[in-house]
């Protein structure tokens, strides 16, 4: 039932980037050094990023990464989904197909289980990148 | 984020517990049997219960193990910590080492995270559970 330090420093790096001016694309060793993140790890983390569309890189010098301007609503939930290889406490919520027992129709704890990942999954998808980083600018000044 | 085979079938066993033990030791072999879960695993999970004094068990012929208190005062947050530990949804960091920006997540993100799976798991008893099961396998 854990996100990992993946999932925290993309949401660390990402909020920090949504503090800041939308148009001007941020330097990652600017991120690194901002949050503390690793460089190395970073660049691993905004990769996955990247190629899942919440980030878009814009080359030059002065260039770097911007939080894509076409979605504008990117969520908790889109991140920590792009860089955690899943998200459920139990795999048997993904598909019937995935029930080791054979019991997959009578299994009082697969709703558990699903009560449980709704109430994860009710909060990262109801907070948005922009909400955090609001906050963040705010708490700076 | 997983929950490990530990807290899956050992709350299902005692779920099954639960409803069949009527007063009397239920085997964890026939426990096994009906929830199609190897032995191997409700023994690990069973030790884990017995000594967080819910189940109390009996070797022997005739032996096995029966809940130790009424399944209505036993919650599903008491049964997961016992097998799974603490649920908490990142692990956490000590507050004097926290940036500005891990404080943020935490109390934006983490702690409403925590606080929702703690009231379904906290609300939930075994008994609710075991009724649940009832219904849902026409017992």
């Amino acid at each position: 039932m854990k996100i990992s330090t993946k999932g925290r420093y993309a949401l660390e790096a990402l909020t920090y980037m949504a503090s800041l001016e939308k148009d001007t694309p941020v330097n990652i060793r600017e991120i690194a050094d901002q949050t503390g993140i690793p460089l190395k790890y970073l660049e691993q983390i905004f990769f996955r990023l990247r190629k899942s569309g919440i980030l878009v890189a814009k080359r030059g010098p002065s260039g770097g990464f911007l939080l894509n301007p076409a979605l504008p609503q990117i969520t908790v939930g889109d991140v920590v989904r792009a860089v955690e290889t899943d998200i459920k406490p139990v795999v048997c919520l993904k598909s019937r197909e995935h029930c080791e027992s054979g019991i997959y129709d009578t299994c009082v704890t697969r709703l558990l289980w699903k009560r449980i990942s709704d109430a994860v999954e009710s909060v990262l998808d109801g907070v948005t990148l922009q909400s955090l980083g609001d906050a963040y600018k705010e708490k700076k000044s | 984020m997983k929950i490990s085979t530990k807290g899956r079938y050992g709350l299902r066993a005692m779920i099954d517990l639960a409803i069949h033990s009527n007063g009397e030791f239920v085997s964890l072999g026939s426990i096994a049997r009906r929830q199609n879960i190897s032995l191997n695993y409700l023994e690990h999970a069973f030790s884990a219960l017995k000594k967080a004094g819910f189940v109390t068990g009996m070797s022997g012929s005739g032996g096995g193990y029966m809940l130790a208190e009424d399944p209505a005062s036993i919650t599903v947050q008491m049964i997961l910590y016992v097998l799974e530990g603490d649920l908490s949804v990142v692990d956490r960091i000590p507050l004097k080492a926290e940036t500005p920006l891990q404080a943020l997540l935490r109390q934006q993100l983490w702690e409403p995270i925590n606080a929702n799976v703690k009231e379904v798991i906290a609300m939930t008893t075994l008994k609710d559970m075991a009724e649940e099961y009832k219904k849902m396998n026409k017992l």
